[in-house]
């Protein structure tokens, strides 16, 4: 089994690296990036731990995915959400509300309703429900998780609000 | 899990991957949302020497729209796509819903239709780790020559749980098939078979290229009901169409999914309602007549008692669904 070259861009780092072709793009980005937020669980697709964002808007699982089909391509993981020192309005409410026990899942449920607010900002009930399906908790049991998306929803509403309003003010 | 060894070749065309699945010994595998095929591999139940990927192909990605509303779908189109486009949910809303009810959103986003068609039968004795099934001697699925799920059994029970395959059947799709020595266009009726072991009759080499859905004026409806919404295989399924009024009916289809080893046709019940109309009374005689159209209904994943009831509530919810539906407008437009 010949390992092969792939160029790979995550959150916007790009690597030449050396794959075999059964490598999952959960094992390269863990080992081979040392980015350990984004966590391998089943393996089998039904739990949504290694979820990564490919294009905006798009949730990828990085367990069912061959990196070697990743060559080229770009994607972002939870490290990239933080933004010089501050939480993204998504982490603060997961925070403020509790939606965090022990924090497996959270890097998963982040990356997840990310994919979503980055695709839909005014994502409403049904959306959030229909994004966050496929990751689990097995902690918080879902509540607050999904309080905690829809409270992003309206802070970033509020701040855009507040932006569009000097925006307009200054013009 | 780690997957087992094999050689990755990323085709620079359809015809190209068609040529390298046509590689004499059968060892090649396409891959394209992968969804299902590395799971498969993780688990040991495929063991492919080539895997083929096909999920980049532009050839299976196009997607085009008659004037009619009929569509012409690349195989290799993700149900994400599929279920969030315009025309697909105004004009052909049972097959939307069936592609939005697969898996869960992160599943959809990379998962395609062909892929979906041309999903194996599973099983509980099966869709395991080798670990798992290495406790007890193979079954017919892995080369065995016993059924757990009915011991007595000569044949494999496995079930199709394609949830796309019930809404295109109902809706009248066909299929374009290609392999290295040339293409033909199939019914999706004539694709399945109700055999566990050999569930489709797509030939060795072979992939489906795209799938074309007539424009149609019926009112239809899908139905899943699964142990949870979100990400769950079903426990059963329905797709029903319905061409002409509550009075006066023209033609139903009924398929119902997960059920046997393949997306099973009622063919009983929608004579009933065909030659009934759209009433209560037809309704209630089609839900207790589906029971003889099913064949051997096993306790895999549910007991068959339980499996029967399903089927007999989701003829009812879907007829009934479809009954207070308004009649599509005359003009196609
Ligand atoms: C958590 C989870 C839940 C799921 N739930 C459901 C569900 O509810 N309903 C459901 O139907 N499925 C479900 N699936 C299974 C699977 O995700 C879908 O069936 C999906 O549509 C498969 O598409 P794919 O492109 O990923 O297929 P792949 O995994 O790439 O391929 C699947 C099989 O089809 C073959 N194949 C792929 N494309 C073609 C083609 N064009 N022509 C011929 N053969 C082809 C492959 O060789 C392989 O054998 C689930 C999967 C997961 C992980
Ligand atoms: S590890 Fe990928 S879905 Fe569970
Ligand atoms: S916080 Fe523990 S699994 Fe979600």
């Amino acid at each position: 089994m010949k390992k092969q070259f792939i160029r790979l861009t995550v959150n916007g780092d790009t690597r030449e690296i050396a794959v075999a072709p059964n490598q999952a793009l959960v094992e390269v980005i863990r080992d081979q990036f040392g980015l350990t937020g984004t966590k391998r669980g089943c393996t089998s697709g039904s739990c949504g731990v290694c979820t990564v964002n490919g294009a905006p808007g798009e949730a990828v699982l990085s367990c069912l995915e061959l990196a070697i089909e990743w060559d080229g391509r770009s994607l972002t993981t939870i490290e990239s959400v933080e933004q010089n020192g501050q939480l993204s309005p998504l982490q603060q409410a997961f925070w403020e509300l509790g939606a965090v026990q022990c924090g497996f899942c959270t890097p998963g449920l982040i990356m997840s309703a990310k994919a979503l607010l980055d695709a839909n900002p005014a994502a409403d009930a049904e959306a959030i429900n229909e994004a966050l399906a496929g990751a689990i908790c097995r902690c918080t049991g879902h509540i607050k998780v999904k309080e905690a998306v829809a409270r992003a929803v309206e802070v970033m509403a509020a701040a855009n609000a507040v932006k569009e309003g000097s925006d307009g003010a200054q013009g | 899990m780690q997957l087992p060894p094999f050689e990755y070749i990323r085709p620079t065309s359809l015809g190209h991957a068609l040529e390298l699945l046509a590689a004499p010994g059968g060892r090649a595998a396409a891959l394209a949302g992968g969804t299902d095929l590395v799971i498969a591999m993780r688990q040991r139940l495929s063991t492919p020497a080539v895997v083929v990927g096909i999920g980049a192909l532009p050839e299976l990605k196009s997607f085009e729209v008659a004037e009619d509303g009929g569509l012409r779908i690349g195989a290799g189109c993700t149900l994400t796509f599929l279920a969030e486009h315009p025309v697909v949910r105004e004009r052909h809303p049972s097959l939307a819903a069936a592609i939005r009810s697969v898996g869960s959103r992160h599943v959809r986003n990379t998962a395609t239709l062909g892929g979906n068609l041309n999903l194996p039968t599973r099983c509980w004795y099966t869709n395991q780790s080798e670990d798992w099934r290495r406790a007890r001697p193979p079954c017919f699925k892995t080369n065995g020559d016993i059924c757990y799920v009915i011991r007595s059994a000569k044949e494999c029970f496995a079930l199709n749980s394609a949830d796309s395959a019930t809404a295109l059947l109902t809706l009248g799709a066909r299929l374009t098939i290609a392999s290295a020595s040339g293409s033909r266009e199939l019914p999706l009726a004539e694709f399945y078979r109700n055999d566990g072991l050999a569930p489709t009759t797509l030939g060795p080499g072979e992939l489906v290229t795209a799938v074309h859905v007539p424009a149609h004026r019926d009112r239809t409806a899908f139905i899943k009901i699964a142990p949870r919404t979100g990400l769950d295989y079903g426990l059963a399924t329905i797709a029903a169409a319905v061409t002409g009024s509550n009075r006066k009916v023209t033609s139903v289809r009924l398929v119902v999914g997960s059920i046997v080893s393949w997306p099973a046709p009622l063919p009983g019940p929608a004579r009933i309602i065909e030659e009934g109309g759209l009433t209560g009374e037809a309704i209630e005689a089609a839900a207790e007549a589906a029971r003889g159209d099913l064949g051997e209904v096993t306790n895999l994943y549910s007991s068959s008692g339980y499996k029967r009831r399903l089927v007999r509530a989701l003829v009812r919810r879907a007829l009934e669904d479809i009954r207070r539906q308004k009649l599509p407008a005359r003009e196609a437009a």
